[in-house]
């Protein structure tokens, strides 16, 4: 950023870095919905210091916590969002598979006298597994989301028979077995959807689809929004035909959704279903009817603004495009939009570079410091 | 893909891209639970992130289009589509625009724009827009070239010239292969790999037979009324896979007695084949003419008109044979001789006379025969003497029946 901007600029910034809040989880807090996201994984570090751990000190003796834990996904996590894969990586590898002895309770007799089990959160086991795809090994993905997926279906069947999580006997309240079983339903289901999107990375359409079907039944009150994202994928492999199937059997079950949802969703799928068959001007039309009934949705918005340059209307698009960020930097400052945009304005001048400058100092003054400048293709 | 002249200050600019499809943004999912230290936020960073599909924030595959980054790949039979943009990057009016776009291949240059009319006048920051389609019919460097002729106030007569070239490269790797059954049929068997860099779906494969034959396609398999694909779900090719595809071609009623007699290369039709990609880019070849070289037959063929599929051990079955005379002039007198062998035992007697056969004529003969070993045999054993020119030819191995123990054929 300081290299665009200048000082000045980069001062103006409304930034919070991790010195401007409480060191503290709720400081961090902050940090995170602000989406100061590179002062919100500083914050994790220095927490984790104080914990003593963290830089410079693998290698020693270690010495977790819950609490502890929990910083290390929270800081891992931010880096995904970030995405600075190789950093993550570079950070998970002391945690080996996750499945190290000090990271049992049974590890800490004095800290947790009578605890058993895993300390590390569901949730960074599915990041750790969810890693490797991103930077180019999906099937390593695939492999550990898989043994998780066993683990999760193993787990749920000793509850079923009547056991504790590890098999073990057990005498836990209905109440708590039901609890039990749910939490792990829907961590079978987090699972679940891990292994359909890392198909569908892998272009494996095939099983990706089926994996997909069995999302649904996991989770059927998201039933018309993964038929719909299925019709998705179909239209990208060019099969228009089954995409069509698809939409039509979405709007078998919009009855799931509220009213407008259920609108927008239609007319959403009849835009690309008009986009799989070349015709830019009917997709238009509905983005622009989605617009009518919700004017501030981003993406009807940027959609329309893309059909219009089809339709060799490259003012018009940009008018569209600028409009909205301009509205409402805020909600609708989006990697694709403003890639987008910058594409837009390459074509249309040769002063895209003082265009696209205009639009860095639009956006840093409004966001946090997560903000990917790649996108902007300022070189 | 730029290869520009020489600089000369121009008060306009011009500006050319590629439009293939728009492609979907994917997002990267990073949740947890209640019970983790983020607690809620990182699902309502998910709800609040404008590109999530809302209700479904983990489904990676939003409903964002992004305009395509690159100039990416072209293949033959695929559609270019591009947006030329003239702007008046100067302070001052320009008269009098006139922007042509040319395609120059190899073989040809065709004019691709729009319009040919010129516009009167362009303001300071406006533009002038123009998307050309153009479906490409060659393989090989291509240069799209694009020429700006325009006015300036001071009655100065402007013009200048850009030039992009590109490649368009081979999408799929065809191979036939012909199997000439023992009745007249022929079978074609087509090979069809995708050799570009994205998966395919494979709309329509269709073969387009020449006069003389009459074609069914064996791709799809008829299942309780409705017609499923022989492909099954895998309906897309990924790079590098190849598919067969079979068509079974009849020669029609008013060239089958021809056929017999049918010397050398006869065409048979070509393929038509239909693809699309990325949200429904499509893409249509056709082969040239396909070719079968006929099987020589010399001047007696004999093939065989009816024979079961499957027969027991040691029962005896008929089937029909057609001799045909192929020669164009000589009437021909022929003896049978049947030959026994392993596993062939033919009924009937040998060695008998046909009677006169003319030129071009066929005629139709009943035989019965068993077999004494279980399996796929093949018919082998019968002998066609030509009395005149004491010349006898042999038939062996003309066909396959498929011999089983009585035991287990329903018949």
């Amino acid at each position: 950023m300081l290299r665009f901007l200048g000082e000045q600029a980069a001062v103006k910034r409304q930034v919070l870095n991790a010195n401007s809040v409480e060191q503290s989880f709720v400081g961090l807090k902050q940090l995170i919905s602000s989406k100061n996201w590179r002062a919100a994984v500083d914050l994790c570090g220095r927490l984790l210091t104080a914990h003593g751990q963290g830089y410079k000190k693998s290698g020693l003796p270690t010495n977790h916590t819950t609490d502890s834990l929990q910083l290390w996904f929270v800081r891992l996590a931010l880096l995904v969002k970030l995405n600075l894969f190789q950093n993550a990586e570079m950070e998970f590898e002391p945690f080996g598979n996750l499945d190290q002895p000090d990271l049992y309770y049974e590890y800490y007799p004095h800290v947790y006298p009578g605890r058993k089990g895993s300390m590390v959160p569901f949730s960074m086991r599915i990041l750790h597994a969810e890693l490797p795809q991103y930077l180019g090994n999906p099937q390593e993905s695939l492999d550990r989301l898989h043994s998780m997926k066993i683990i999760c279906a193993k787990i749920l069947e000793n509850l079923e028979q009547g056991l504790a999580e590890d098999g073990s006997m057990t005498n836990i309240t209905q109440e708590n077995r039901q609890a039990s079983v749910q939490l792990w339903r829907s961590r079978l289901g987090r699972v679940m959807y891990s292994m359909a999107n890392c198909l569908l990375m892998m272009k494996d359409y095939v099983l990706a689809v089926d994996a997909y079907h069995t999302v649904i039944k996991c989770y059927p009150q998201q039933e018309p929004q993964l038929l719909s994202g299925i019709g998705r994928i179909f239209l990208q492999i060019g099969d228009i035909k089954t995409a069509e199937k698809y939409f039509q059997d979405v709007e078998k079950v919009t009855h799931k959704l509220d009213g407008l949802q259920s609108q927008i969703m239609v007319l959403m799928n009849r835009a690309f279903l008009h986009l799989g068959q070349n015709n830019f001007a009917e997709a238009h039309r509905f983005f622009t009817e989605i617009l009518r009934i919700d004017s501030s949705n981003a993406v009807a918005n940027n959609n329309a603004a893309v059909c219009l340059l089809y339709l060799g209307k490259l003012k018009d698009s940009l008018r569209q495009l600028e409009g909205m960020v301009q509205q409402d930097p805020k909600h609708y400052l989006h990697e694709s939009v403003l890639f987008n945009l910058t594409t837009m304005y390459e074509l249309e001048s040769s002063r895209s570079m003082q265009k696209k400058q205009a639009l860095l100092e639009a956006v840093a003054i409004k966001e946090g410091d997560s903000f990917n400048t790649q996108c902007l293709k300022l070189g | 893909m730029d290869v520009n002249q020489p600089k000369q200050e121009h008060l306009l600019a011009l500006k050319v891209m590629r439009l293939t499809k728009p492609t979907l943004f994917t997002n990267i999912p990073v949740t947890c639970e209640e019970r983790d230290l983020p607690g809620n936020l990182f699902n309502q960073l998910m709800k609040d992130d404008p590109s999530t599909v809302k209700g479904a924030e983990t489904l990676m595959l939003g409903e964002m289009l992004t305009l395509p980054q690159n100039f990416g790949n072209i293949f033959l039979g695929e559609t270019f589509s591009s947006y030329i943009s003239v702007h008046n990057d100067s302070n001052q009016v320009v008269k009098d625009i006139l922007v042509k776009a040319d395609l120059q291949t190899s073989s040809q240059r065709l004019n691709l724009s729009a319009s040919s009319a010129a516009v009167a006048e362009l303001k300071p920051d406006c533009c002038i827009d123009d998307v050309i389609h153009h479906e490409v019919k060659e393989i090989g460097t291509h240069i799209l070239v694009c020429a700006v002729s325009y006015t300036m106030q001071t009655g100065e007569k402007m013009y200048f010239r850009k030039f992009f070239k590109f490649q368009v490269l081979k999408p799929l790797d065809v191979k036939t292969k012909f199997y000439n059954a023992e009745t007249d049929e022929v079978f074609l068997e087509a090979q069809i790999q995708n050799i570009t860099t994205s998966p395919m779906f494979m709309e329509k494969v269709s073969l387009e037979p020449s006069m003389m034959y009459n074609v069914a396609e064996l791709n799809t398999v008829d299942t309780a009324g409705e017609s499923e694909s022989t492909f099954g779900s895998r309906t897309y090719l990924q790079p590098m896979d190849t598919r067969q595809y079979l068509y079974c071609l009849k020669p029609k009623q008013e060239f089958a007695e021809k056929a017999g007699v049918i010397k050398g290369v006869t065409v048979i039709g070509k393929l038509d084949i239909v693809w699309k990609t990325n949200l429904g880019e499509r893409g249509r070849l056709q082969t040239s003419q396909l070719q079968r070289m006929a099987p020589g037959y010399g001047d007696v063929r004999l093939s065989l008109e009816t024979i079961p599929d499957t027969v027991n051990l040691e029962e005896p079955f008929d089937i029909t044979c057609k001799i045909t005379n192929c020669s164009s002039e000589r009437t021909m007198d022929l003896v049978l001789e049947m030959c026994n062998t392993n596993s062939i035992h033919w009924c009937g007697v040998s060695g008998r006379q046909l009677g006169k056969l003319h030129p071009s004529s066929s005629l139709y003969l009943a035989l019965t025969l068993l077999s004494s070993v279980q399996g796929l045999q093949s018919v082998s054993g019968l002998r066609l003497t030509d009395t005149f020119l004491k010349r006898t030819y042999e038939y062996d191995d003309i066909a396959q029946v498929c011999v089983v123990s009585s035991e287990v054929k329903q018949s």
